[in-house]
């Protein structure tokens, strides 16, 4: 009970006392809680939608039968005569437009269904009525009404037959229709998605001796694994996704916690003398840094409690950003409700509470160390600081050389740990060597500005060297948050301009035929056949090239398996290979039809040279491709495989295709060759895009995948904006007899102002230097490391000169208007109440 | 002398020029008037009353020591007299500028060519050297050439070999020499000194008021020291009692 009444007094009253520098603080940690929570919350949302609406809908089974290009029917057909008790359910899954919304479409046997009891027997009356499908709430189609439904190339009514309950429907849009409709109207040629075996409950055998049976039972080509594997591969790849967005947001909460840091130390060194009589008056060394602890928990409590609002609230805007990202990646999903859970309340008062103690051990310590008698023991301090930077900067070279090779270290389990590393330890670089910059950049700046007879600034340097501790501790933390926004804005410009060059040599075709349907990552819609022959017949036509695309497993990971006419591609298009090898060569193999071409993130992530065989699970089995050549391709992080289109049909035998590239003839007038394009496809929904329309495109989905970036590296730098007004704010107050002994000395109001403001305005340039500097070296890790291991993707450098100006001036304006308060605050301070508190 | 004397005349030609851009030319016949000066402080929403009706003329050259119990009003004599603070009633004049007419650019310029102030407490700057700390009055004066006379200063108060040290790297006693020196720079009319010795040991504190005492008599600096030491009281020409915010008697140096 004396404890926590000595704590409320001497520690709980001053945080009272300095509420605009406490309340400071206070947002600072919320901020970054906030920033942690609403990625966990918009990420868990962004991507459970996808989880919920694969793993639901599949129910309960046991195993999973998968092939490339889909279950002959025959297969199907063989499973369901196996002598065994096996539940069989063949399923299609695929999407569906309903308006402009993209809905998972599934496919499944009602028939079997109403047979085994599973369905409503009044199902069976509504399916011999003709097109009928049932929905999910979320449609708001009632009972008995038409829904219109765009379905690859085509478009069709169908009869809402029934509006689904179950829980899983609830999540989302969903349609259900029967599996024969299904195949007849996504064009699957007796072909199902895949087919789901139930194990009988009570069974001698074991779960492999029934993986066995059916493995041997089945034709080479199909698969037979435990159910959930696709699902699980999807999900480790968006735990990877997750992974690195998490990373991200923490570098907000490292921004508020070397805030937190600077003002219990500012804090600490204030108190000195307070803490000193303490000592004398008994107070134990336990008690002063038990007290310090306390102050640092009071502000991720209080932070924590705030940080959980504001982070709902962010969660909002970011779930929408970070569904995008997962949309254009990876996979189809929509937004799922965000649920704040108990263990989340529990993670943010951690995190919050957390750093705010880890950030205050240091502070703690060296308070608990004071001694009864402390006379200048501040300033001896200061100098112990000056005198140690060459120590420090020995420090900094070593973190440097451990980030440099960390950073030529290879990505473990498939996750860039040692490139984090790297990054980390280029910023423990970074803090390490400020004292020493700092040092560097007055002594070179104090002569001039001492020659062109300014005083402010003049001062305003030796302020900053004179309280090194505290100027160093600050600059890190804005050097950090300026650092992620030069390194962030360097990484994205620098692959917008990489996707651009790319999409500039890659797409050489004046026009693009898809499916109306959109195509992403994991969707494969396709188009009649006709369209190519009708398109290439077209005078105005020089040659037309299909693709065909298809989901493919390779060694348990997603791809995509391309097929396209490698004559058109040869001729007409300027595929770049990573080896800089002639494509043609490469393309003339690939039509020969034993080699492949890999794209790049492919190669990276199975880890395949050109020259190398590539075993591919195709329907008649296992083929092997010899590797041709790899690719740049910056369209699937999943990776691709592209063969001659004719060799694919050899296998897969299905004629649809997924894309047309439409080449003209010279001096053909562009809009004339649209119309008749438009007419060839007549009949079919299908969208023809013109070369600049889809680089357009193309790069405002890059723009979009990238929003949730731009608005992290944002939080990272208004929290440390904040925390700059906060530091000066302290600098004001900590510096108030230093201030009073100016004005005594002769000092102007007027001079006192720009003291402070010149000292906002070094603080910021050193800041902006030093972070320009670090953020210069993270981007080359983020660019040549993290995101090659994360994606395997080659980026080249590019200097986004627009952004990083545009940015820095912000910064720097935003440190100019930080110091404009504290300046105020400065020259209305009254000398004489300033030296006399002394 | 009233608000009205021949004094305050004289003076009313330069206050513009202070105003404006420096102090006053014009020798007025004392360094420091002080015309039934009153200062009123607000405690707790109460007026509290630290100088009362004071009158005092100091001559050029004088070394006054002022002398009283603590809360007394010393020290908000010598802010007064610094053109640190301004009276709620009465003239203070500083080198015959009338104080209370100013702004506080005007008493800032005034306090930057008139006024140098000694603390008890040294209060020297912790992040500059010594040689920097005095001088900063000329710096912020706006003048360049400052280290030669900054120098001179420092070799005034036997301090020279010691310019670049650190405060912290100083004793006390280093430290109040640095202190004068800084006060003394810009060449001051009034030397302001409080309780100069207060946190010195007896002999440091007696060298520093044998220095004060012959940068008295040598230059003819004029000191005006609150202090509660007797052998400090001892160094001056001239003794004001101080109780209750009034002087109490005025009487020559024992």
């Amino acid at each position: 009970m004396t404890t926590l009444r000595v704590f409320h007094r001497l520690f709980l009253r001053p945080l009272v006392h300095d509420w605009l520098r406490t309340s400071l603080t206070v947002f600072a940690v919320a901020i970054g809680v906030a920033v942690v929570l609403a990625i966990s919350l918009a990420g868990r949302a962004a991507t459970g939608s996808f989880l919920s609406s694969v793993e639901s809908l599949a129910g309960k089974a046991d195993l999973e039968v998968t092939a490339t290009g889909g279950v002959p029917g025959s297969v199907v057909a063989k499973l369901i005569t196996l002598p065994r008790p096996l539940k069989v359910e063949p399923r299609i899954e695929d999407y569906a437009m309903a308006g402009k919304e993209m809905v998972p479409l599934l496919g499944i046997d009602l028939v079997a269904d109403a047979a085994h009891g599973t369905a409503e027997r009044g199902n069976l009356q509504w399916l011999e009525k003709g097109d009928c499908v049932w929905v999910s709430p979320g449609l708001a189609r009632p009972r008995g009404s038409t829904i219109r439904l765009q379905l690859n190339d085509h478009s069709a009514d169908f009869k809402v037959c029934g509006v689904l309950n179950s829980a899983a429907s609830q999540r989302g849009g969903l349609i259900v229709m029967d599996i024969a409709l299904a195949m007849r109207e996504l064009g699957r040629k007796n072909r199902v998605d895949e087919v789901l075996i139930t194990l009988p409950k009570q069974s001698t055998l074991s779960f492999s001796q029934w993986e066995q049976i059916l493995r041997r039972a089945l034709p080479p080509g199909v698969s037979v694994q435990p159910y959930g594997a696709q699902a699980k591969a999807n999900r480790r790849m968006l735990d990877a996704f997750r992974w690195n967005l998490r990373i991200l947001s923490y570098i907000a909460l490292l921004v508020g916690a070397f805030l937190i840091y600077n003002n219990l130390s500012v804090s600490v060194v204030r108190r000195r003398a307070e803490i000193g009589i303490l000592r004398a008056l008994g107070a134990s060394r336990r008690l002063i840094g038990a007290g310090f602890l306390g102050e640092a928990a009071i502000y991720g409590i209080v932070g924590s409690a705030l940080g959980l609002v504001l982070g709902r609230f962010m969660a909002q805007g970011a779930v929408g950003m970070i569904a995008a990202t997962v949309q254009s990646l990876y996979l189809t999903s929509q937004p799922a409700p965000i649920s704040l859970t108990p263990s989340l309340i529990l993670l943010a008062f951690a995190i919050g509470i957390g750093v705010a103690l880890v950030s205050a051990i240091l502070p703690a310590r060296e308070a608990a160390r004071v001694a009864p008698v402390e006379a200048m023991a501040r300033a001896r301090r200061e100098y112990e600081v000056r005198i140690a930077k060459l120590r420090h900067l020995l420090i900094a070279a070593v973190c440097a050389i451990g980030g440099a090779a960390a950073a030529q270290a290879p990505a473990l389990g498939g996750k860039p740990l040692l490139g984090y590393l790297a990054a980390l330890l280029l910023v423990a670089a970074c803090v390490f060597a400020i004292p020493a910059f700092v040092v560097g950049f007055a002594s070179l700046l104090s002569p001039l500005v001492r020659r062109a007879g300014s005083v402010e600034p003049y001062l305003a340097l030796r302020t900053l060297t004179g309280s090194l501790r505290r100027t160093s501790v600050l600059l890190a933390a804005l050097a950090t948050a300026i650092a992620m926004v030069v390194s962030v804005g360097i990484m994205v410009g620098s692959f917008r301009e990489t996707v651009a060059v790319w999409l500039n040599n890659q797409l050489q075709a004046d026009f693009y035929v898809q499916p109306a349907e959109p195509a992403g990552v994991d969707r494969y819609p396709t188009m009649s056949p006709e369209i190519t022959e009708r398109v290439a017949a077209l005078p105005e036509v020089r040659a037309a090239g299909a693709i065909r695309t298809y989901p493919i497993t390779v060694k348990g990971a997603p791809a995509t398996l391309a097929g396209a006419d490698t004559r058109v591609l040869s001729r007409y298009g300027r595929t770049a290979f990573v080896r800089g090898e002639n494509s043609k060569s490469i393309f003339a193999r690939l039509e020969a039809g034993s080699s492949v071409a890999v794209s790049e993130p492919f190669a990276i992530k199975h880890g395949i040279h050109s020259g190398e065989t590539l075993r591919l699970p195709m329907p008649q089995g296992a083929v092997a491709f010899r590797v041709a050549g790899i690719y740049h391709d910056y369209s699937d992080p999943r990776g691709v495989i592209l063969m001659d289109r004719n060799i694919l049909l050899k296998y897969l035998p299905d004629p649809g295709i997924s894309g047309l590239a439409i080449f003209l003839k010279p001096g053909v007038e562009p809009d004339a060759a649209r119309g008749a394009i438009l007419q060839a496809c007549a009949g079919r929904r299908v969208t023809v895009v013109s070369n600049r329309a889809l680089r357009t495109q193309a790069l405002r989905v890059f723009d979009r995948t990238f929003r949730i970036t731009y608005a992290l590296e944002a939080i990272a730098l208004a929290i440390a904006v904040i925390g700059m007004a906060g530091a000066l704010l302290a600098l004001v107050a900590d510096r108030r007899r230093e201030l009073g002994i100016l004005r005594f000395l002769g000092c102007s109001a007027r001079q006192i102002r720009k003291l402070i403001l010149c000292e906002a305005a070094f603080i910021g340039i050193l800041a902006i230097l030093a972070g320009f500097v670090l953020g210069v070296l993270l981007s080359l890790i983020l660019i040549f490391v993290i995101n090659k291991q994360s994606f395997g993707w080659t980026i080249q450098f590019h200097w986004p000169v627009a952004v990083l100006v545009g940015a820095i001036l912000i910064i720097y304006a935003s440190t100019l208007a930080a110091g404009f308060y504290p300046a105020r605050l400065g020259a209305r301070l009254d000398p004489i109440e300033a030296v006399r508190e002394e | 002398m009233t608000p009205f004397s021949p004094t305050r005349r004289t003076c009313c030609p330069s206050l513009s020029r202070i105003r404006g851009r420096a102090p006053a030319t014009l020798e007025p016949v004392h360094v420091l008037e002080f015309h039934q000066v009153t200062k009123d402080y607000l405690n707790d929403g109460e007026a509290v009353r630290a100088v009362d009706s004071i009158s005092l003329e100091v001559r050029e050259g004088e070394f006054i020591a002022l002398a009283g119990p603590s809360g007394c009003g010393k020290s908000t004599l010598l802010n007064l007299a610094g053109a640190m603070d301004f009276p709620t009633t009465g003239l203070v004049l500083l080198d015959g500028v009338p104080t209370s007419k100013l702004n506080d650019a005007g008493l800032t310029r005034l306090r930057r060519s008139k006024a140098g102030f000694i603390f008890q407490s040294f209060q020297l700057l912790d992040t500059l050297t010594a040689l920097e700390n005095v001088e900063l009055p000329l710096l912020l004066a706006g003048e360049r050439e400052t280290r030669a006379a900054a120098l001179a200063q420092l070799r005034n108060v036997e301090m020279e070999t010691l310019a670049d040290r650190l405060p912290h790297q100083l004793s006390g006693g280093q430290m109040q020499r640095v202190a004068i020196a800084r006060a003394l720079v810009h060449s001051p009319k009034v030397l302001l000194a409080d309780e100069p010795t207060g946190n010195l040991d007896s002999v440091t504190g007696r060298r520093l008021l044998e220095l004060l005492r012959q940068l008295n008599q040598a230059h003819s600096v004029t000191i005006l020291m609150a202090t509660h030491s007797l052998e400090a009281i001892a160094f001056a020409s001239r003794i004001l009692h101080m109780r209750d915010g009034r002087i109490e008697e005025l009487q020559p140096s024992l």
